[in-house]
């Protein structure tokens, strides 16, 4: 009986977040086509589709920015996978002086917030004119995807180990060969989980590429921004969920490649 | 293979890794105020102790730890709870995880707008109220963005870090559950025992992690109280870079002392939490 009421109340729980997290989209959308929407009506009292004609005005440029800036966030994503792998791989299959300084810098980003981080570099990066670059974005945006990455990577590299690698060896490939063929296809799963994370990530920061970018960069998020604090809630609600549908299509398009790798069927025959 | 692989390997991490720690150092070393290119030279410890007995900092210090330890505590504890629900009614996959992980995706940019246009004075919620006859006028609704209180970066927070947590310690409580859970059960506990006394510790390090992450994140993040945050007091991220783009150039020093702050404070959070764990271990 007790089990069942617990049940109960857990599933009535889940419910309600799931509501609380639906609820604001739905209530963002609608705000899309609001022409006016006076106090103290439940309703808007008229639709318009001028936040939609603003959003796809060439003057405003949003999907030119929008594309800019899923690129740059697929750069940092593709680094830091691949960073990720190979720091992965030295931390768990080798052993190595300064093994426990590395470990460390993995997780040290998360204990420096990237506003604190971003103001201290700032001056370095205008030395060395990486401020306002976008090299400079990616690097900062790299850095703090990275223990992320690192971390499922590890996981992974940890469970997959070396033996199969060395098999291959032991037969003859060469070592590059044996990791392309057999490590590689096993932390595919791993590898996209961490483009999918340290993308989102990065498409999402907004203070750190405002201060790095110096304006210069424009990502889509420092480009939304000025709108919900000006208060356009019609405006920033259509920039909204641009930034949130496009998202998806990214992590579609991430998925669909996954399943299009032709290391997916070797991996049925190992 | 060959022994200077793994120092290949290391190559990115370390040149990534010598430029953040260049970065914060750099940061500490201008708090104590050495900047030349300002013509500041003298080290001193002024700008710390300035800080440290102006009102307005100790305001800003003040906010920032009770949004970051308020919503913290808060989306720990329903966090578990979410965790659980999805283990126990067995959605550990799937739409219902899809929904859930729609939360991650959106920016906090944009949980600022939605509480925006719920929680203001003229939003959904002020509407229903004034619809149920709660409140005559709109000026009745409580302010809860923009204001001391600090309800709306505190539920934003909440909003956000709830699927957090519950994304975050799925896997283990799920392994947990499976195993030696629900082999509890079989041995005669009830599902409530079973889940206090064998799951739920067992399932500690994954939630005390990302504890201590939304403690530490929520209280050195910049964007919602930026966008929610009152006029007065800021909280310190915020004030941190009002002084930093003063333009008297003279005036860096004080954010990066603010800055230096947060930093002592956020490792002292990490040390306490690592203190807590390793505790735990030895027993």
């Amino acid at each position: 009986m007790k089990s069942t009421n617990s049940n109960k109340l857990l599933k009535i729980f889940l419910y309600i977040t799931l509501f609380t997290i639906l609820a604001p989209m739905a209530i963002l959308i609608l705000w899309i086509f609001v022409g006016r929407w006076p106090w103290p009506n439940l309703l808007p009292a008229t639709y318009s589709l001028r936040a939609i004609k603003e959003i796809f005005a060439p003057y405003s440029n949003v999907f030119s920015i929008l594309f800019s800036s899923i690129l740059l966030s697929l750069s940092v994503a593709i680094l830091s996978a691949i960073i990720a792998t190979i720091t992965a791989r030295a931390l768990v299959l080798y052993d190595f002086i300064g093994k426990t300084v590395i470990e460390f810098l993995t997780i040290a980003p998360i204990l420096v917030p990237g506003a604190v981080f971003a103001m201290g570099i700032h001056i370095v990066f205008i030395k060395l004119s990486l401020a306002d670059t976008v090299l400079g974005v990616i690097i900062i945006h790299l850095i703090y995807t990275l223990p992320y990455t690192i971390n499922i990577m590890k996981d992974l590299t940890e469970s997959v180990g070396k033996q199969m690698e060395v098999q291959a060896y032991v037969l003859g490939a060469s070592p590059l060969k044996s990791f392309i063929y057999i490590t590689f296809p096993l932390l595919t799963p791993g590898i996209m989980a961490s483009i999918s994370m340290a993308y989102i990530t990065s498409f999402s920061q907004y203070f750190i590429t405002l201060l790095i970018g110096g304006g210069t960069v424009k990502s889509f998020n420092v480009l939304m921004v000025p709108f919900i604090a000006k208060g356009d809630r019609s405006l920033s609600s259509a920039y909204a969920l641009v930034f949130i549908i496009s998202t998806l299509l990214v992590f579609l398009i991430i998925d669909k490649i996954i399943k299009k790798l032709p290391y997916q069927d070797n991996k049925e025959e190992i | 293979m060959n022994k200077k692989t793994p120092y290949i390997l290391i190559m990115p991490i370390v040149l990534l890794g010598v430029l953040f720690i260049f970065g914060v150092i750099n940061g500490i070393v201008q708090s104590f105020g050495y900047i030349p290119a300002f013509d500041l030279t003298d080290i001193t410890l002024d700008y710390y102790i300035e800080i440290l007995n102006s009102p307005t900092f100790l305001d800003s210090l003040k906010t920032s730890l009770q949004i970051s330890i308020i919503s913290s505590i808060l989306a720990v504890i329903l966090g578990t709870i979410l965790t659980a629900a999805l283990v126990y009614t067995g959605h550990t996959e799937g739409k219902i995880l899809q929904i859930i992980k729609l939360a991650i995706i959106i920016p906090h940019t944009i949980v600022a707008l939605f509480l925006i246009s719920i929680l203001s004075q003229n939003g959904l919620i002020a509407r229903l109220f004034y619809k149920l006859g709660w409140i005559s006028s709109q000026g009745d609704f409580p302010l809860l963005l923009y204001t001391k209180n600090n309800f709306g970066i505190i539920l934003g927070y909440i909003w956000k870090e709830i699927p957090f947590v519950a994304y975050f310690s799925l896997a283990l409580m799920s392994s947990i559950n499976k195993t030696l859970g629900e082999a509890s059960e079989n041995l005669g506990a009830s599902k409530l025992k079973s889940f206090f006394y064998i799951t739920l510790p067992l399932s500690m390090p994954a939630i005390g992690k990302a504890f201590l992450i939304i403690l530490t994140f929520s209280f050195g993040a910049y964007d919602l109280p930026f966008l929610l945050g009152a006029t007065m007091p800021k909280a310190l991220p915020v004030q941190a870079h009002i002084e930093y783009i003063h333009p008297d150039l003279r005036h860096r020093p004080y954010a990066m002392a603010m800055n230096g702050l947060i930093l002592i404070i956020t490792w002292t959070m990490a040390g306490m939490y690592y203190l807590i764990t390793t505790k735990k271990n030895k027993r």
